[in-house]
């Protein structure tokens, strides 16, 4: 008895890893930092990685149905500077239109919405194999930025993209000083808790995770699961672009290369977050522990000083930890299971060879 | 002939084998001599696979011994039961199906020319004589892929025989053959037999066993009811042996015939499946439709589940013309399916019961903005578990953590759900415990007992003939005879004769 509660405790541990591994590294750069533990810098970790965050809630629709969009980072490029023409003036870079800033973000928008339709065309309809879809979009896309791109920063893009990129939402005076609560601060959480509130407490949601869980059997439960996949592929195009959005307002600049290489740093997010890989597994609410440890690491990191090469170096460690302690968790959870299994007495074969 | 004992190549001698909950062998003696076919036979689950299991070395017995070419073994490894010369012949066999025949025979020692470069001119030349030597006369130049399903069989024998096999165990290698490939098949094995190798023949076709066997092993609920020479016994004696007499599962009440009917089947045609099927199901009515691998009773699962889309004939549920093209609209037209395999089609193994529960009726549970409504979930579920029985600590269980008959009543409480008037039940018990079949059938009845017609494929004849109204037997495509309920010729080896011989047998 004893045995089975310290192993129901473990795995709580092991099944809840991200929030672990998201203290223990708040805790280690408050300690060896005096500039991390401030109401400022804790208030401008999430807005820091904003756009990744908007990028993995995307990411984390398609994996949960074992699918992949490796384009959402030339998307979220390509929206930027979409958007960023259509606001700045010619002399910064813009076609010099100057359109009011509300269209010019629901065009954003829409067109994250068609790359994500025709992501979700091409995998459902023509049955093309999702990775290398989207590889294909993700080269393709990044082309037509360049293509477009002034051959410089578009920049200056007005004060609504500012507000919500930089802007401050409202200020709490904490020990006599004032300190802004960032927009996007905000934005990211509600974004979290929308598709949160979807994937855990919806219709949808539950098909999602039936098709990433068990494709064929999904369908015979009559869920059309084509037109599921095709959904969230749209879902992550206008995720893609409101983090398009995010970014141009952050920097209050778009170049070219604005995104580039995200990519990867999105799938860590969600792998540390505890998404599977394979589908069916992980919530949103681990989804932003892994981009919450992905700003703090960034933040923290940067206040060290590090050089930019040794913060990769940290990243590619940690997602290789991330990854063993995946592996470990799954190999418990089997040992687990085939321990309880065995210790009851109306199992047959085909229930331990279905552990496999 | 007689006075001339052959060299024995494999003996086991007091095998047993259990898993939890299972008693998969017990007790089993079996020879093989060299230059036999020796047959191996019983119902699905019998211990046939476990039998097999040991002899290639894959379960290690609980007690027993095993001796193969004079070499006593207690403990035997895969490889150890590899270079003793056993090799096994699955179903569907598995190969480099890109590849060449000759290379498939020759990998791992292709001749090479000068520069290291494989000669191919020499790869083909020395398969096809590899295989001449068998008297096989394959096109080693042509994919795996592209060969016919007897020929990819007869190069895996032959594979085994380039490995200096002494016994080949050849696990039901005719079931989807057509008759001409049979043939081409016996050839083979007749001449294999007169070099002296020893064959073990699994299958389910018993016809076949007749034909091609010296002697046959029985087996029934792990325990090895016989050994004959085939001289000895006919068709209907070995069914009754397989079968065992007179021994009901579960045995329901009689319950009067109601005059509404749910499904009529008429005139159902699809070419090479299945023929001129035509059957009426009553409300509450208990149906099976029984037939070998092949016979069509599968297909005509699938097509009334709106699998399948060709073919021909009507089919209408509830009076009204029923149009089903995926299962969306099979439940939606009141029809849901069973899957045979649980684990492919029925459950979602990661997901809680509770999900796998309400999946096909999502939509009757959700509310405002599409959320979910949890109470009335929760209170659903609840209320299956309770009424099948379902053993598990809560609703947010994994479902790939409950036992085989756990998972199958979820399975059902899945589809009872979606309040079908016919519900197609294939192979229903397949894969679970004795206790748990029980439950099951106790289940099937409680449904029926509600108005819903059930329609069972399955081959389980001794079980079925407890549960069933009446008895279909689908042989090559159409249904040959109909058992009813309570006739004195219903009994379990009838049916399987019927379901083995077709209209022939039995007269």
């Amino acid at each position: 008895m004893d045995r089975d509660r310290t192993s129901t405790f473990l795995f709580a541990i092991v099944d809840n890893l991200i929030w672990v591994i998201v203290i223990v590294a708040f805790l280690f750069f408050s300690l060896v930092s005096d500039r991390f533990f401030t109401l400022f810098n804790l208030l401008n970790i999430l807005p820091r990685v904003a756009a990744l965050g908007l990028l993995v809630i995307g990411q984390s629709f398609t994996m949960t149905t074992a699918h992949f969009d490796l384009s959402s980072e030339s998307t979220l490029g390509l929206t930027a500077m979409v958007g960023a023409l259509l606001v700045a003036v010619a002399s910064y870079g813009g076609f010099g239109i100057m359109m009011p800033p509300g269209f010019a973000i629901a065009l954003m928008i829409l067109l994250g919405l068609a790359v994500g339709s025709l992501n979700g065309f091409m995998i459902t309809k023509l049955r093309m194999n999702n990775l290398v879809a989207t590889i294909a979009m993700l080269i393709l896309l990044r082309g037509v930025v360049w293509i477009l791109s002034p051959g410089k920063s578009v920049s200056f893009l007005g004060p609504v993209f500012d507000w919500i990129g930089g802007g401050v939402l409202f200020t709490i005076w904490a020990g006599g000083k004032p300190t802004g609560v960032p927009v996007s601060f905000f934005f990211v959480l509600v974004a979290f808790a929308l598709a949160h509130l979807v994937t855990r407490y919806t219709r949808f949601g539950r098909h999602m995770y039936a098709i990433g869980s068990n494709r064929e059997a999904a369908e015979a439960a009559g869920i059309r699961t084509q037109r599921v996949i095709f959904a969230v592929y749209v879902i992550s195009g206008a995720c893609s672009a409101i983090a398009g959005l995010l970014a141009a307002g952050r920097g209050d600049a778009v170049e070219g290369g604005l995104g580039q290489g995200w990519i990867f740093q999105v799938q860590a997010a969600a792998i540390i977050g505890g998404i599977s890989l394979y589908g069916g597994r992980g919530n949103l609410l681990g989804a932003l522990g892994g981009v919450l440890f992905w700003g703090i690491l960034e933040s923290g990191l940067s206040i060290m000083r590090v050089s930019p090469y040794a913060i990769n170096v940290f990243r590619g460690v940690l997602l290789l930890v991330a990854m063993m302690l995946d592996a470990f968790k799954t190999q418990y959870l089997r040992t687990l299971a085939t321990r309880r299994l065995s210790a009851r007495s109306t199992i047959g074969m085909a229930d331990l060879n279905n552990l496999k | 002939m007689e006075t001339m004992v052959p060299a024995t190549v494999v003996s086991l001698r007091g095998v047993s084998k259990s898993f939890p909950g299972v008693n998969a062998l017990s007790d089993v003696d079996l020879d093989v001599h060299q230059g036999e076919v020796h047959g191996l036979v019983g119902k699905n689950g019998a211990g046939k696979s476990t039998l097999v299991r040991v002899l290639m070395g894959l379960h290690e017995p609980d007690s027993g011994s095993l001796e193969i070419n004079g070499h006593r073994f207690s403990r035997i490894t895969a490889n150890e039961a590899l270079a003793a010369g056993v090799a096994y012949v699955p179903q569907h066999v598995s190969m480099m199906d890109s590849l060449s025949v000759a290379e498939n025979i020759l990998a791992g020692e292709m001749p090479v020319g000068g520069l290291g470069l494989v000669d191919w001119e020499q790869v083909y030349a020395q398969a096809a004589d590899r295989l001449g030597k068998l008297g096989l006369d394959l096109d080693v130049r042509k994919n795996v892929e592209g060969i016919s399903v007897a020929e990819q069989t007869m190069l895996a024998i032959a594979q085994a025989l380039f490995r200096r096999a002494k016994l080949i165990i050849l696990d039901e290698p005719t079931a989807s053959l057509p008759r001409i490939d049979i043939d081409r098949l016996f050839i083979l094995i007749r001449s294999l037999k007169s070099q002296g190798v020893a064959i073990v023949f699994i299958s389910h076709h018993l016809e076949e066993v007749f034909e091609i066997c010296d002697r046959v092993t029985v087996l029934r609920d792990g325990r090895q009811i016989g050994t004959w020479p085939l001289s000895e016994l006919d068709l209907a004696r070995l069914t009754k042996v397989i079968v065992g007499e007179n021994i009901h599962e579960y045995v329901r009440a009689v319950r009067e015939r109601a005059s509404d009917m749910a499904m009529q089947i008429s005139g159902l045609t699809l070419g090479g499946f299945y023929e001129d099927v035509s059957i009426d199901i009553a409300k509450g009515e208990i149906v099976s439709v029984c037939g070998l691998q092949g016979s069509g009773a599968e297909a005509l699962g699938e097509r009334l589940f709106g699998l399948e889309r060709r073919g021909i004939g009507a089919v209408r549920v509830g009076g009204k013309e029923y149009t089903a093209r995926n299962p969306k609209e099979a439940f939606a037209q009141g029809v849901a399916l069973l899957p045979q395999d649980r684990y492919r089609f029925g459950i979602v193994g990661l997901r809680p019961i509770r999900e796998n529960i309400t999946y096909s009726i999502l939509d009757q549970l959700t509310g405002f903005l599409s959320l979910l409504k949890s109470v009335k979930e929760r209170q659903l579920v609840k209320d299956f578990i309770e009424k099948l029985g379902i053993v598990t600590p809560s609703q947010n269980q994994s479902v790939r953590l409950l036992s085989g008959g756990n998972q199958q009543k979820v399975v059902f409480a899945k589809l009872a759900c979606t309040r079908p008037r016919v519900l197609i039940l294939h192979d229903p018990t397949q894969g679970i415990d004795v206790r748990a079949k029980l439950d099951i059938y106790r289940v099937i009845d409680d449904l029926s007992a509600q108005g819903i017609a059930i329609l069972i494929i399955s081959t389980e004849v001794r079980e079925l003939v407890g549960v069933c109204d009446r008895i279909l037997v689908m042989y090559e495509g159409r249904i040959t005879k109909e058992f009813k309920r309570g006739d004195a010729d219903t009994t379990p080896s009838n049916i399987l004769l019927a379901i083995e011989g077709g209209h022939n047998a039995g007269q």
